[in-house]
């Protein structure tokens, strides 16, 4: 029995992540989630609670101890290490919390990575909406070093606009940034879900990013505990308290 | 990928400093090593005084068959330490050739124009003239026996004219002879200059009668000089001779052409061996290091877009283009340090003026290529490892550390440490040349097991050394611990760098002290007489004659050096042997004889050192099949067997034995023993005024002339080791500068979190000396085992003997790598602000 419907962009089906070790740790408990087209869903929950492994396995950028994950119709399992990559820089994109690009680069150069690896000419007119969107324009030739933290998360981020891929996965992609400069990240993102119909799966412990989102998704233990369709910051914020007293933080960074 | 390989060399080019360093000066070391096998293989003498000649019959050296093998006869070839000869029969044979015009029997005879003395040149009679030919350019060829004629070299260094009278020092004595003319040959200089005798008077004045150095062949006009030259090959079949053609006339006509050819082939080659063998080492951890430092980038790569196979060729791509670079530097380098060796081996007499180095056309590129493959392999393992490089690990806070090592690569350390200590025992219960070999497999085999089990020694160093860095640093010590466990794999290319310098470098480089001081002693030991005559140019029997018959001499014994080819096991070896007068020679000479009796030595029979003897398979009273150093075979009968070999020659003929088969025929001194109390000196100093160029001196004088003779030839071999310990030194060094470096942010964090500068400091001291140690005590404890397993076969001593410069260059050497790659970086890492430091990334 498959559960993939045609307007899912990513759905993991009992996906279970063991970390072999001398304490086994479970990250992922059969989790199972869909993620519609053209939606954005903050992945929300204490260290440790799996929210993480479950982006990496979700990317394809770990594989899972067991069950399936789709991008699309496509089915990650069945895929090669090189097919994987393929996969991931053709119909994924990726803004990590930091550390998000290549330091011999320039930021057009890394913009235009990806396309670069795969052999293909981007499309300009594209890239510089791209660029203009995100307010790099004057700063092309300039290398990350030269940048401030949220000029670099805004270049991950036109990295993962330039390819238009289907989903975007983001861990903590505000993370290291101010109040101000987080908001201008976010407003981002969620521009790319309204304007061009992406989708965007974001981890974030913020409940003001959270709120950006379309629906959140509670972790702990490897599970989903709450799914929450439009939540305010408010009940964001109520609901993770609740976890907080729940349980102790764990040891384990998820 | 090729330009992405680009932009990453440009951006990080400190981090990739420590590979193109290691890969320049590795072409640089294997450009000189194959610069000198290309020039040696290429180099054939220069031939002036045969260039007329179509074929020259010669015998240069000796082949020696060896045992059969898969059906094939292997043999092997030595070049012959004494010139060889020819039968002078042979010439009236070759002459009656069909096509042959003439046949020249060739004399060279060693001489010294007093006029000319530092121009080395060799007589001849003057029917060999004919075969450059040499036209007389004024004045007559010498007629009379009384004439010479000299060529333009020594008629111009020496300003002799014809009618000029020329004192010739030939045979030990010094004659006058009148110079009828000066002759040239066209052509460029060979390797001596030439001077005639009349046929006659150079006949009587060749120690070796009915033999001659050469046969000169002269071609009919119009005759085919190829087929002469194959008609001459089949006459000459069977007689031992070999028939030179065209460029190699050179070999036949300076016999040092083809030794020098074969020593600047062989230590060419064979430290190229070691030094690919080390280059490899190094080039593959620099390598693995660059890619060690950059997880991060790498994973990054793999998250966002790379397939494993592009981050693989991204790798190989630097790699490449590194080892392009490092070609562009590194030979046209490797070019100037060859010319800079070759004029000091000219300069130091291995090797003759006219070795000219080759521009290197097949050694040059052979070098790079050679080069390329080993950084191109160290890259692809290297990029296999990266390849299992997660593409998570770019989203965590730090790059996770690899685990210490495969199973197999324990294992194959294990099994070789376990070989290398079996060697130990198997060394200690063989001797001589033997006990070398097994060394040398042993030293090799150490240094390996200790490359492979590099991590896990870094590991267990670390934590054996944890209390001890706590006690003495405290803190620092508890800190510095945790650190060397973290790096344990990071630093083994400098623990194997280290390993390698002391325990290889100092074995080799002390055994060279260790058999010169050998040799001095059992040289000085060994002399009983209290003087020594000693003739440059060769002393003839007369003069120990004379020295006896002085009033006050008890003993005086005429010594010639020479060598002889002995076999071994599978082939040949040339060993330094002395011919002596027998009678007598015990009171000048103690050869600690062990079995037998020197006074035995006759005509018949030969004396041998014990490990000579041992090698060879020689016994008392048996027989001893050899060839003397003209390639001529004797069998002799061992009548004693001694032990001071090193001092002495490893085999001691009569000189009744050596007759004819050495290039003077004459002693190169006698020892004087005279009676206690006996006032000789001025009968002694008399009897040096009746021989040329020949001065008595004390023997403790003479034995330190000897040391001197070893201390050059010992220089070829240090300036090799030297090379090969400061090219791994290099390594180590680079390995330590790039760690150093590329910790700024973890220091600054220690420095955020309250660890003082000084503590920060003193953790780097405690890991510095913790690291350095271990290597250091590894290095030296191999080192220690080598080296005392060889002395005490080859000289006896289970002690062997180490200068106390030898032990400040060790230990100050290691000091002055930890500061100048560790503690003068760190220095400078700790002068930014540690909140600067923090926000860079590594």
């Amino acid at each position: 029995m498959s559960m993939y419907q045609a307007d899912d962009a990513v759905s993991v089906e009992r996906v279970s992540k063991t970390y072999e070790g001398d304490q086994p740790v479970v990250a992922l408990a059969e989790v199972d989630a869909r993620f519609r087209r053209g939606t954005m869903t903050a992945v929300m929950g204490p260290s440790g609670s799996g929210k993480s492994t479950l982006l990496h396995c979700a990317a394809g950028l770990d594989r899972p101890t067991s069950g399936r994950v789709r991008i699309g119709a496509t089915d990650l399992s069945s895929l090669s290490e090189k097919q994987l990559t393929r996969l991931r820089r053709d119909r994924v994109g990726f803004v990590f919390q930091a550390f998000n690009l290549v330091g011999a680069l320039t930021v057009e150069q890394n913009i235009m990575l990806p396309s670069r690896l795969s052999g293909r000419r981007p499309d300009r007119a594209w890239v510089t909406e791209v660029v203009e969107r995100v307010g790099l324009g004057g700063r092309l030739r300039h290398r990350p070093s030269e940048l401030s933290g949220g000029q670099q998360q805004r270049v991950a981020i036109a990295r993962a606009l330039v390819t238009r891929p289907e989903v975007i996965f983001c861990d903590e992609p505000t993370g290291a940034l101010d109040t101000q400069t987080a908001a201008e990240v976010l407003a981002l993102l969620r521009s790319a879900v309204d304007q061009t119909g992406q989708t965007v799966i974001m981890v974030t412990h913020d409940p003001v990013a959270a709120s950006y989102a379309d629906r959140v998704v509670v972790f702990a233990d490897g599970r989903i505990v709450q799914d929450m369709p439009q939540p305010g910051v408010q009940r964001i914020a109520e609901q993770l308290a609740l976890l907080g007293r729940r349980q102790p933080v764990a040891a384990r960074e998820g | 990928m090729l330009g992405l390989a680009v932009q990453m060399l440009r951006f990080r080019k400190g981090g990739f400093a420590a590979t193109f360093i290691a890969l320049a000066a590795g072409v640089m070391v294997l450009t000189v090593c194959g610069l000198l096998v290309e020039s040696g293989l290429r180099y054939q003498g220069q031939s002036q005084r045969y260039a007329e000649a179509a074929a020259v019959v010669a015998q240069r050296d000796l082949t020696i068959a060896g045992p059969k093998m898969f059906g094939e006869q292997e043999s092997t070839t030595l070049v012959l330490p004494e010139p060889g000869t020819v039968p002078a029969a042979l010439v009236q044979r070759i002459a009656a050739l069909p096509g042959v015009a003439g046949a020249v029997g060739d004399r060279s005879l060693p001489v010294v124009a007093m006029a000319a003395a530092n121009t080395p040149a060799t007589g001849h009679g003057w029917g060999s003239a004919a075969l450059a030919p040499y036209r007389v350019v004024s004045g007559a060829p010498p007629r009379a026996d009384g004439e010479i004629a000299v060529d333009g070299r020594l008629a111009a260094a020496g300003r002799l004219r014809p009618g000029a009278t020329a004192e010739i020092l030939v045979g030990g004595t010094a004659q006058r002879f009148r110079v009828s003319g000066v002759v040239e040959a066209p052509g460029p200089h060979g390797g001596k200059a030439a001077l005639f005798f009349t046929d006659t008077r150079a006949a009587l004045l060749d120690p070796r009668p009915g033999r001659v150095d050469a046969i000169g062949v002269l071609a009919e006009p119009g005759a085919d000089r190829s087929e002469v030259a194959a008609s001459v090959r089949r006459a000459v079949t069977g007689t031992g001779a070999k028939t030179y053609t065209g460029d190699e006339l050179g070999l036949a006509e300076d016999p040092a052409a083809t030794a020098a050819r074969e020593l600047v082939t062989q230590a060419g080659g064979a430290f190229g061996g070691y030094a690919a063998l080390i280059i490899g080492f190094v080039v593959a951890a620099t390598v693995g290091l660059s890619v060690r430092y950059r997880r991060r980038d790498l994973a990054l790569l793999r998250a966002i877009a790379a397939t494993p196979g592009q981050v693989r060729l991204l790798i190989l791509g630097e790699a490449g283009m590194l080892s392009l670079l490092a070609a562009v530097v590194g030979v046209p380098a490797g070019i100037a340090a060859t010319a800079w060796i070759r004029g000091e081996l000219v300069t130091r007499g291995f090797i003759p003026d006219t070795f000219a180095l080759r521009a290197g056309v097949l050694a040059a590129p052979a070098v790079v290529v050679a080069v390329a493959a080993v950084a191109l392999v160290s890259a692809w393992i290297a990029a296999r490892r990266a390849t299992g490089i997660r593409p998570t690990e770019a989203l965590g806070e730090a790059a996770v550390e690899a685990s210490l090592g495969g199973r197999v690569r324990a294992v194959s350390g294990l099994v070789l440490l376990a070989v290398a200590v079996c060697l130990i025992a198997l060394t200690g219960g063989l001797d001589g040349e033997a006990a070398l070999g097994a060394a040398v497999s042993m030293l090799y085999t150490f240094v390996l097991a200790i490359a492979l089990l590099a991590p896990w020694i870094n590991m267990a160093a670390a934590r054996l050394l944890a209390p001890v860095l706590r006690t003495v640093w405290r803190d620092s010590g508890y800190l510095a611990a945790a650190n060397l466990r973290a790096n344990a794999r990071g630093m083994v290319a400098v623990l194997t760098a280290l390993v390698l310098s002391v325990g290889f470098g100092g074995t080799v480089w002390f055994l060279q002290d260790n058999l010169e001081r050998e040799t001095v002693d059992q040289s000085r030991a060994g002399i009983l007489a209290q003087h020594a005559l000693v003739g440059a140019a060769g002393l003839p029997a007369s003069a120990a004659d004379e020295a006896r018959r002085i009033p006050g001499v008890v003993a005086a014994t005429g010594v010639r050096r020479t060598s002889v080819i002995v076999p071994m096991a599978f082939e040949g070896m040339a060993v330094v042997a002395q011919g002596i007068d027998p009678r007598g020679a015990e009171q000048t000479m103690d050869l600690r004889v062990l079995s037998g009796r020197l006074a035995d030595l006759d005509g018949t029979s030969i004396a041998v050192s014990e490990s000579r003897a041992q090698s060879s398979g020689w016994k008392l009273g048996e027989n001893a099949r050899l060839w003397l150093g003209d390639g001529t075979p004797v069998t002799l009968r061992v009548v004693a067997i001694y032990d001071r070999g090193l001092g002495f020659g490893d085999v001691t003929l009569s000189n009744e034995t050596l007759a004819g088969h050495t290039a003077t025929g004459r002693d190169d001194h006698v020892l004087i023993r005279t009676a206690p109390g006996a006032d000789t000196t001025a009968a002694l100093t008399s009897l040096a005024g009746r021989y040329p160029a020949s001065a008595v001196t004390g023997t403790d004088r003479f034995t330190g002339e000897l040391a001197r003779d070893l201390a050059i030839s010992a220089w070829l071999n240090k300036l090799l080791i030297a090379v090969l310990v400061g090219y791994a030194v290099l390594a180590a060094a680079n390995t330590l500068v790039m760690a150093a470096l590329s910790r700024r942010r973890e220091l600054s964090l220690l420095r955020l979190v309250g660890v003082t500068r000084g503590q920060v400091r003193r953790m780097v001291y405690a890991e510095q000396s913790a690291l350095l140690g271990v290597a250091l005590s590894i290095g030296v404890a191999i080192a220690a085992v080598t080296l005392s397993s060889i002395v005490n076969a080859v000289a006896g001593r289970p002690i062997p003997y180490v200068p106390a410069a030898g032990w400040i260059i060790i230990v100050g050497g290691t000091a002055a790598l930890a500061l100048a790659a560790t503690i003068l970086p760190i220095g400078r890492v700790l002068r930014t602000r540690p909140v600067e430091g923090i926000g860079i990334r590594e």
